[in-house]
């Protein structure tokens, strides 16, 4: 008689199907890619004038393989998360992904693309085109974010006007970068996004953390990643966004969410000394970042359970954390292992699917069909 | 009634050079034999204590040694060093599978020994 140990049980619970809305997963275009995309003379620009975005992290990267897991390179040689096939393989089929919400790995923002808007603007269209025809349209589970130059957002309101219909587009991805996201400039854009069911996505971007510029060290950058969403979450709300788009939701992507119960009981302090500068803002902000803005997981600090549902319950909901996995990066959380076990089956449907169901509408009508 | 696996040829010495390393397995476990610089063998369970990824996916490399001076890269024990692929957390193949960070932790490890041409991992 074989002898069943506790690591075995563990092995065993590895191989199950978790149905996983994953809300966070890499997708990677190069630009070779974008070409058959990409309108003249932006073509030319890449294929004639050498043209490449000016945009680096001024690191070594001191993980094993650059930004990306070691083992996610395509067995061919191409970059981590520029194959379905091998994301299917390595990742959507194995953990038996119900969706996979794609955020992309361009960034035409201004940080990247100083004033030529231009050339951002076509970067999207492109990036939003390839991404429909070689991922949306190719397995049923993946499902997308608009890309929009947001520095014109003229441009980027014709953008969504024109694939935000799609039925697998379930969110606006909007940098984080060196403009708070609070500001009216930016109302036309979450006028669209409401307009077709799209909720605002918000990914970690480099560098704002560090009074938008690097910090010595990228463990300094890394670890300070949710600063940068404190400020966004901040902004957005005493700025009223969420009071004028009242169907708006905001996901906050890859900065953890064990800053929140501070922010809230901070920003709740502040209101009751200085709501009068802010007096749009008609109830608490914590209850307005309750009904308005989810966070994704990863990258998960190691916790016990009893710590771990701590911060839920300071939260004051468990409706506001969706799992996500980064999928290829190196910081990448795996979805059996990254959570402190046990953390009843409740909680456990929420984390995986439940409450990403709940914040993306589109995602709503699909459990619907089913 | 499953016999318990005692013994087992993981590969042969002049599988791995110095510094390198391969997946193999003992029993039911996945396991990675690594070679350290000064030429001997070690084995560990092929999977990370933090998330569980494959050790052997990672790298075999130094480290930079603690230092008292601001600013001082002294990377030192090339060969010696496994990396995990995902988190990229260093596990020191000479002393146990230590992690570098925080020496409380250290991978599984398993006994390794050399007969003829043959590296065994034994219980």
């Amino acid at each position: 008689m074989v002898k069943t140990t506790t690591k075995d049980q563990k092995n065993t619970k590895q191989q199950s199907k978790l149905h996983l809305i994953d809300t966070d997963i890499h997708e990677r275009a190069q630009y070779k890619d974008l070409l058959p995309y990409l309108d003249q003379p932006y073509r030319r620009y890449i294929t004639d004038c050498h043209w490449l975005q000016e945009k680096h992290m001024p690191y070594t990267q001191p993980a094993v393989a650059g930004v990306d897991r070691a083992d996610a390179r395509v067995p061919d040689g191409r970059p981590a998360g520029s194959d379905l096939s091998f994301m299917k393989e390595q990742l959507l089929d194995p953990v038996g992904h119900e969706v996979g919400i794609l955020t992309g790995a361009l960034d035409p923002s201004p940080s990247s693309m100083h004033g030529w808007y231009e050339m951002a603007t076509a970067l999207a269209s492109a990036y939003n085109d390839w991404q429909i025809e070689n991922w949306l349209d190719k397995d049923e589970r993946l499902y997308g974010s608009v890309h929009i130059a947001a520095q014109d957002p003229q441009a980027a309101v014709r953008e969504i006007e024109r694939v935000g219909s799609h039925p697998k587009m379930v969110q606006v991805l909007l940098p984080i970068d060196d403009k708070l996201w609070g500001d009216p400039f930016y109302h036309p854009i979450f006028e669209a996004a409401e307009r077709h069911d799209l909720m605002i996505g918000m990914h970690h971007n480099e560098p704002p953390i560090h009074y938008g510029q690097w910090p010595r060290y990228f463990i300094e950058w890394h670890t300070l990643i949710p600063t940068a969403h404190m400020m966004q979450v901040t902004n957005m709300v005493f700025n009223g966004v969420f009071e004028k788009f009242p169907k708006l939701k905001l996901m906050m992507i890859e900065g953890g969410f064990t800053y929140v119960p501070f922010l809230m009981r901070k920003m709740d302090q502040q209101y009751k000394d200085l709501r009068h500068e802010v007096p749009w803002i008609k109830r608490m902000p914590s209850d307005i970042i309750r009904e308005h803005v989810c966070f994704t997981t990863q990258p998960l600090e190691e916790m016990t359970k009893k710590e771990f549902l701590q911060i839920i319950e300071q939260m004051g909901s468990d409706e506001m954390v969706s799992f996500s996995t980064d999928y290829p990066h190196w910081d990448y959380d795996s979805p059996y292992e990254s959570l402190p076990p046990n953390l009843g089956e409740d909680l456990t449907r929420k984390l995986f699917s439940e409450n990403a169901r709940n914040f993306y509408p589109k995602l709503q009508r699909i459990g619907r069909e089913k | 009634m499953q016999q318990v696996v005692q013994e087992v040829i993981v590969c042969k010495k002049t599988d791995l050079n110095p510094g390198e390393m391969m997946e193999s397995t003992f029993g039911k476990h996945s396991i990675v034999v690594a070679r350290a610089s000064d030429g001997e063998y070690y084995a560990f369970l092929n999977r990370c204590i933090h998330q569980g990824a494959a050790l052997s996916k990672g790298k075999i490399c130094g480290a930079p040694e603690p230092t008292d001076n601001l600013g001082e890269y002294d990377f030192k024990r090339e060969g010696d060093i496994l990396r995990c692929p995902w988190h990229g957390r260093e596990f020191d193949i000479k002393n146990e599978g230590c992690m570098l960070a925080n020496s409380k932790f250290k991978l599984k490890n398993f006994k390794v020994k050399v007969e003829d041409e043959n590296v065994i991992v034994y219980k």
